[in-house]
């Protein structure tokens, strides 16, 4: 990656610019600088939508360039959280723990310990056992390996699977949901050793850092997803630029015809599907100690359907199209459902934004689809008459 | 002399249908063969066969000279080794570039980590300028493939096989829907290529064949109905009958 890098692909370089000078800008009104125009809530809902923003590129990488519709992505992105999330609660349980014991008059056994915090994590769903997955909790290095190790591997074995028998088009993306959904069922019981419905909980306690206020926390997280967005966006920026653009962008408009020159087509999808999904897992281990809680509703197939979505309305194969669509779509959402928008009284009916949006949406994933197929970034086409 | 391509005794049914019927066919290394026949005569199930895009139910598909069997590979493996294709239909990657449509063909490792570490260098720059010139394309090549002409995307294609520099090119109507200037041009880069390397053309146009000025061979039911020189099977009274009778009723 060397400067004519960046010379040729000049848009990395308005969006690092952009992005660097909204970060510093969010960083200096928010309440850690003292000027507080931007609550902390809002610094964490910013700094989610940035981690959206990551997860979206992958998704336009895998679908916008490679032609592989896959509904899974946001299954990699919860993954990721579960992981992380595994550790902060482990981590911050055990600090508890240790605290009420301090003062007793023999020194609780490690067994002791290791029982009441996996009573304490556990308890809500009537067990104390640590289940094997659990293993590696207490260990932040080893539970930050899983956040790419598991989706990556998830998406290795379930990609070749998948790729090697040719499935392809709305059969891959069925294939795809269904792994989602069969997922999401999985961690919505209460055995599957990740707290059932409840989720993991209390992950915006960062252990060890407890001292620091939820402003500075949140600012930290800021910054670091956008570290990591900008990261993600160069990465893909290059991935896709280049030969290996080449390939991909042939696999999804003539998949046949890119084996004829001599490609293997399943090795290149399988490379694009595992890539995508690590970041994506990156992506999720950044959202939700922003987040504060995850639970398996939020793998669910609808939030993976979202994300392709999002990457529709910003714009297919063009990674800024993805950002604009991810972070437009995520802040009006939250916007409409959050009771920000006013309601519309009709006289005989009112319309209550929070149940309409999704008709909103719903309509406008339509419009967008029929009248600007490129999405909000293909309006970026009309102002710069964009040469290939 | 020893054979390039030997294809003996391959049959292939469709749900009943017998595409190909004990087939047997050979090219030499290098040499420029036409393949005429009526619709449905296997000419395309035959390259898919070659291709590795469909296996045959028996028969062998023998290439080279280490006598590999082309039935155990992949369509990609045999592109590989040395097979190109190209479609009747242009099938050009139409969002890109012609010099990224050439950059993709031209004969460099395939796998995918050489790939992404890829680098433009001289060389290769030149073999790419050197193909656009062939086709004659050479102006066109910052030009994006979806706005090049039919004949230009025949071209192309064309180019993208030349780029890949394959032992044996099997190339099916290159002539389809062009000018008879460019038909002219088509038939000089065939012939130029095939100083070098098998290059197989299946057509309609008995004109362009004749202006191939080659052996031809009659697909006839999945098999070979006559071999020999143009002027050879159209005087054949079987091929008159199966084929060219039918073609002027």
């Amino acid at each position: 990656m060397h400067r004519s890098f960046f010379l040729q692909n000049p848009s990395i370089l308005w969006f690092l610019t952009i992005l660097a000078g909204f970060t510093v800008g969010v960083t200096l009104v928010s309440e850690v600088t003292g000027v507080g125009l931007i609550s902390t809530s809002f610094v964490k809902t910013l700094g989610k939508t940035l981690c959206l923003c990551l997860v979206a590129i992958a998704m336009d990488v895998v679908w916008g360039y490679c032609g592989i519709l896959s509904l899974g992505h946001f299954a990699f992105f919860g993954i990721g959280g579960y992981a992380i999330g595994m550790w902060l609660m482990y981590a911050r349980t055990e600090g508890i723990v240790l605290g009420s014991l301090a003062g007793q008059p023999i020194p609780p056994t490690p067994a002791e310990i290791s029982d009441a915090i996996g009573n304490q994590i556990f308890g809500v769903v009537g067990s104390s056992e640590f289940p094997m997955i659990w293993a590696f909790a207490d260990n932040l290095f080893l539970q930050l390996l899983m956040v790419v190790l598991v989706p990556g591997l998830l998406a290795l074995v379930f990609g070749w699977l998948a790729f090697r028998s040719r499935v392809t088009g709305v059969y891959l993306s069925i294939l795809t949901q269904a792994m989602t959904l069969a997922l999401a069922l999985y961690l919505f019981q209460n055995d599957s050793g990740l707290r059932g419905n409840n989720g993991l909980s209390g992950l915006q306690n960062i252990p060890g850092y407890e001292d620091f206020s939820q402003a500075t926390i949140s600012i930290v997280f800021f910054i670091t997803s956008a570290i990591a967005l900008a990261a993600g966006y160069v990465f893909f920026a290059w991935i896709v630029s280049g030969k290996m653009g080449s390939v991909i962008k042939g696999i999804r408009d003539n998949e046949a015809r890119v084996r004829f020159l001599g490609y293997h087509v399943e090795g290149y999808k399988l490379f694009v599907f595992t890539t995508t999904a690590i970041i994506a897992g990156i992506a999720g281990a950044l959202y939700y100690p922003q987040a504060g809680i995850i639970n398996p509703g939020e793998i669910a197939p609808i939030a993976s359907i979202y994300l392709a979505v999002w990457v529709a309305i910003g714009g297919r194969g063009r990674l800024y199209g993805a950002v604009i669509g991810a972070a437009f779509v995520s802040l009006v959402s939250s916007w409409f459902t959050g009771g920000g928008a006013p309601n519309i009284n009709l006289g005989f009916y009112v319309i209550q934004w929070t149940d309409w949006w999704l008709v909103l949406l719903g309509f406008s994933f339509v419009a967008v689809t029929l009248f600007f197929p490129k999405g909000i970034g293909g309006l970026f086409d009309l102002l710069v008459r964009k040469q290939p | 002399m020893s054979m390039l391509l030997e294809v003996s005794g391959v049959s292939v049914s469709f749900d009943g249908f017998r595409a190909i019927n004990n087939l047997s066919i050979n090219f030499a290394p290098a040499e420029l063969r036409a393949i005429i026949g009526p619709n449905g005569a296997g000419k395309t199930t035959f390259m898919d066969i070659v291709t590795g895009k469909t296996k045959p139910d028996e028969g062998t598909v023998i290439w080279g000279d280490k006598n590999i069997s082309l039935l155990g590979l992949s369509e990609s493996q045999i592109a590989r080794e040395g097979i190109g294709r190209k479609f009747q239909k242009p099938t050009v990657f139409e969002a890109q570039t012609v010099r990224q449509n050439l950059a993709m063909a031209l004969k460099t490792p395939r796998g995918p980590f050489a790939v992404l570490m890829h680098k433009k260098t001289k060389p290769n720059g030149a073999r790419i300028e050197a193909v656009a010139e062939q086709i004659g394309l050479t102006n066109e090549i910052t030009r994006v493939a979806g706005e090049l002409s039919h004949g230009q995307k025949q071209w192309l294609e064309i180019g993208m096989l030349l780029a890949q520099e394959p032992r044996l090119m099997l190339v099916d109507e290159p002539a389809a829907g062009m000018t008879p200037e460019e038909r002219e041009k088509t038939t000089d880069i065939l012939k130029e290529a095939a100083k070098t390397r098998a290059v197989v053309v299946v057509e309609h146009d008995m004109e362009f064949v004749r202006r191939l000025n080659c052996k031809v061979t009659v697909l006839h039911e999945g098999s070979v109905l006559a071999e020999g020189s143009l002027d050879h099977v159209t005087s054949d009274q079987t091929v008159i009958d199966v084929y060219l009778g039918r073609a002027h009723a």
